[in-house]
């Protein structure tokens, strides 16, 4: 285990496309069990510091590590082995094989014999772990059905389980309940959270909408034009004037 | 230095003129794929056509310059209806469903060529046949103006791209073909005028060098091959590094030739693409992102 | 053993097997039959790629001529062994696809579309002009080649259990393939490449392994070729011969491995029927594709369940 209990340190991350500076020295570590939220308006940066987390993109400065291992610009495959896994903000699922297979094929890249050559043609028993998660998030009865005939919500929550299915220690939240109804928002942080605690999970959570991630963070950082300009606790966070200014626009003079 | 008058520079020329036709097939073909995500495989049959529009126009008329004005049109008109036809249908499915079905096409259209005029190599004559001294070798008069003519039409091309209004409309689009949508045009339209746009400049490609080379039913299968792998080396969607890699291709394919035969050009040419793909597994101006 | 084999490609299989002994059934028509259950064959190996990866091959041609020219060099030379022919082609055309699938698969979509067909055209290219290896003519006059020492494949019927031989193996591979974890994941990366990246599969090695696979199955079926015909020529390799394959898989049905040998079987009695009668072949052939692309997507065996008989599965 890494020292201090910390699972995710990013340091003096920068990342630019072209003349863009999408990140620029962006630096936070998340402990062991918590959930970090990283919030901020839109294009302050959020998911491109997701995807240098999970290696869709290397960053022009600064490293990543991950239980003390540096990650900094591995393939997001290696990255997932390491233990980090990602959701997608917007729904990322196998849309034409049913809602088991697609459990099924998540919860089979960490099957016992993964990796040799056997695993290439021999299923694992992974039933029991797809039946699991299916029945956490109220999807028993959806498994044989088509994952693209699924509601907007359960295909939320599926997105979900194929990321849970890869058994993280870390899990990378993009927005989870983008598009839901607020009734449907408040079930759906309340899911996540037990799901964490009842797993052992730390959380690192990017939302722009700030109510979803008050209730459930433990810390939470703000990125503003891809700058972090505060963290801490929640009720820190809502106090913080240049919160309240990123979110709302300089005060009247 | 006799060596580099009498043999080097016009092979240069050539093969100036000959990297800018590919230019303008490859320019095409990247346009095409960026804004419908087609991989046109019928675009080499395109550029035949423009040569058999050429030979129909000049059989009627006489005259090489209506011809050039006529088979542009003419093509670009039955890719037109094609798209409109045939690709529209397949905007919202899987992009390997349109390359199998330009591949059908290109069957179609070469096979319809060779049953209306038969398979044997064909000629158009130059339209004018003198030559001009020029820097202590002579220059037949008809390269120099395929090179003039090229020029300008790659020059008119890029005023379009960078200067009009519909020409920056589809040059954001082919980076990012979703942003039509958010600007309210006639989504169907800009694909069909730009898809009739492409295969009128492939067909007057085929026309401007027939008097150069010879015309026949499979003339488009070997220009579409070479312009696949310019448009690798370009790096796929991007228009400037199409014409950047037209040019290396044609000068390298004239170049080689002088002292190799032309089925070693051919593998030559190739392991072009092959050590650029080692070193620029991009091409020369592909962008980055790794699940591009 | 039971998941693999169904009673009724059992009983297919059989009812193959017993084509030589029906009575007046004419040689040419055993021919006709090697090369359609060939065809079929090769489509089936071609829909690996294509249907379960979503990766379209424009180059599977090459593979099949190297395995033609492997066997059709070994007979030439005098060496007639069966197995020394088969080796040889599964060398030949294994060390052949793992470079093109190395560099087909480092990026994506279309871009394995082109590359195949590029490195293809470069090996026919290099056939073609080689003397060595006869050019244009490619290789002609073959010997029959020999199971054992004095059994030679020389009657039409052998030649014929042969090719069933063939397809049973191909048949079986691919069944094994699909119905186990690995066919799963290359349905998942059809599906959603991006996502099986980040669920922890190195995508481009199961490419890679898919499109090995699938050049070897179809370098054996171009390794018996020549053992029928009695020569091999360039014209194997052309990348019309590579739009065929892909009609067969079309014509049969995307995702499926019966439907593309009933599409090869379908086409090379369609080819043998109308290239005698009518020389505008190809204007069909393209017609055929063009439809099947815009009314039939799912070909044949598609149509079939659309009219109400089985939902179409993708993984089966």
């Amino acid at each position: 285990m890494a020292r201090d209990g910390v699972v995710l340190a990013v340091e003096g991350v920068s990342k630019s496309f072209g003349a863009l500076a999408a990140l620029t020295d962006v630096s936070l570590s998340v402990r062991q069990g918590e959930v970090f939220s990283v919030i901020g308006p839109n294009g302050a940066g959020k998911s491109t510091l997701f995807n240098v987390v999970s290696g869709l993109y290397a960053p022009t400065a600064g490293r990543v590590s991950f239980l003390g291992r540096e990650i900094t610009g591995l393939a997001p495959e290696t990255i997932n082995r390491l233990g980090v896994a990602k959701t997608f903000q917007i729904t990322n699922i196998f849309p034409e094989i049913s809602v088991g297979e697609n459990v099924s094929v998540a919860s089979q890249s960490r099957a016992a014999v993964s990796g040799r050559l056997a695993s290439l043609w021999r299923r694992a028993d992974v039933e029991a772990r797809v039946t699991e998660l299916l029945e956490a998030f109220g999807l028993t009865a959806k498994r044989d059905e088509l994952a693209e005939n699924l509601s907007h919500g359960e295909q939320r929550y599926l997105e979900i389980c194929l990321a849970l299915a890869t058994e993280p220690t870390l899990l990378l939240l993009d927005e989870p309940t983008a598009g839901m109804t607020p009734g449907e928002t408040r079930g759906a942080t309340a899911l996540i959270k037990k799901i964490a605690l009842a797993r052992g999970l730390t959380l690192l959570l990017i939302e722009h909408d700030m109510s979803v991630v008050m209730g459930i963070s433990d810390r939470i950082a703000v990125l503003h034009f891809g700058e972090k300009i505060a963290e801490g606790p929640p009720e820190q966070i809502r106090n913080d004037p240049r919160v309240i200014e990123a979110y709302l626009g300089p005060p009247e003079a | 230095m006799d060596y580099l008058v009498a043999v080097l520079l016009p092979q240069l020329l050539h093969g100036l003129v000959f990297g800018a036709a590919l230019g303008l097939l490859a320019l095409g073909l990247t346009v095409i794929f960026g804004l419908l995500g087609v991989m046109n495989f019928a675009h080499g049959e395109l550029y035949m056509m423009g040569a058999y529009a050429g030979i129909v126009v000049i059989g009627v008329t006489g005259s090489f310059w209506l011809a050039l004005v006529a088979a542009p049109v003419i093509v670009g008109v039955l890719g037109a209806i094609t798209e409109a036809a045939t690709l529209r249908p397949l905007y919202r499915r899987e992009p390997l469903y349109g390359l199998i079905l330009t591949f059908g096409l290109a069957l179609v259209f070469r096979e319809g060529v060779r049953q209306i005029w038969g398979g044997d190599m064909r000629r158009i004559l130059p339209p004018f046949t003198g030559s001009t001294p020029l820097l202590g070798m002579t220059y037949p008069d008809y390269r120099l103006f395929l090179l003039g003519a090229s020029s300008v039409l790659l020059l008119a091309i890029w005023l379009f791209f960078t200067k009009t209004r519909a020409g920056i409309i589809v040059r954001a689009a082919v980076q990012d073909a979703e942003m039509l949508d958010g600007l309210g045009v006639n989504v169907p339209r800009v694909f069909t005028l730009t898809f009739a746009g492409s295969a009128a400049l492939a067909s007057l490609a085929g026309l401007l060098l027939a008097p150069v080379f010879t015309v026949y039913p499979q003339m488009g299968v070997e220009m579409i091959l070479l312009a696949f792998i310019v448009v690798i080396l370009g790096g796929m969607g991007s228009m400037g590094g199409s014409v950047v890699a037209a040019f290396v291709i044609g000068l390298a394919q004239s170049l080689f030739s002088l002292w190799m035969n032309p089925q070693r050009v051919a593998i030559a040419i190739f392991g072009i693409m092959i050590v650029v793909l080692i070193v620029r597994p991009r091409g020369f101006f592909g962008r980055e992102g790794v699940l591009e | 053993m039971s998941r693999v084999f169904g009673w009724r490609s059992a009983v297919a299989f059989a009812a193959l097997a017993a084509l030589p002994w029906l009575p007046g059934v004419p040689k040419y028509y055993l021919l006709l039959a090697f090369d359609a259950l060939l065809f079929g064959a090769i489509a089936m190996s071609l829909d690996l790629l294509i249907g379960y990866t979503g990766l379209v091959s424009f180059g599977h041609a090459a593979f099949y001529g190297l395995g033609a020219y492997a066997t059709a060099i070994l007979l030439e030379r005098g060496i007639l062994s069966l197995w020394a022919c088969l080796g040889f082609a599964i060398v030949v055309v294994g060390l052949y696809a793992a470079v093109v699938s190395y560099f087909a698969t480092a990026r994506r979509g279309i871009y394995f579309a082109l590359l195949t067909l590029i490195f293809a055209e470069v090996v026919f290219t290099f056939f073609r002009y080689t003397q060595t290896f006869g050019g244009s003519d490619g290789i002609q006059g073959l010997p029959d080649a020999l199971v054992f020492p004095g059994v030679a494949i020389d009657t039409p019927a052998r030649k014929y259990y042969l090719v069933w031989v063939y397809l049973l193996l191909a048949y079986a591979v691919c069944r094994v393939l699909v119905t186990s974890h690995f066919g799963r994941v290359l349905v998942a990366i059809r599906e959603n490449e991006d996502r099986a990246r980040f669920l922890g599969y190195n995508v481009q090695k199961y490419k890679m392994l898919a499109c090995m696979i699938s050049a070897l199955l179809t370098g054996l079926g171009g390794a018996i070729y020549p053992i029928r015909a009695a020569f091999a020529t360039p014209d194997l390799m052309l990348w019309t011969e590579s739009g065929e394959f892909i009609i067969s898989v079309m014509i049969g049905g995307l995702g499926t491995l019966v439907g593309p040998i009933i599409g090869g079987v379908f086409f090379t009695l369609l080819r043998d029927k109308v290239s005698s009668y009518v020389d505008w072949y190809f204007i069909v052939i393209g017609v055929v594709l063009v439809v099947i692309v815009l009314f039939l997507p799912k070909g044949l065996l598609g149509l079939r369940r659309a009219l109400g008989f089985g939902r179409w599965r993708a993984t089966a």
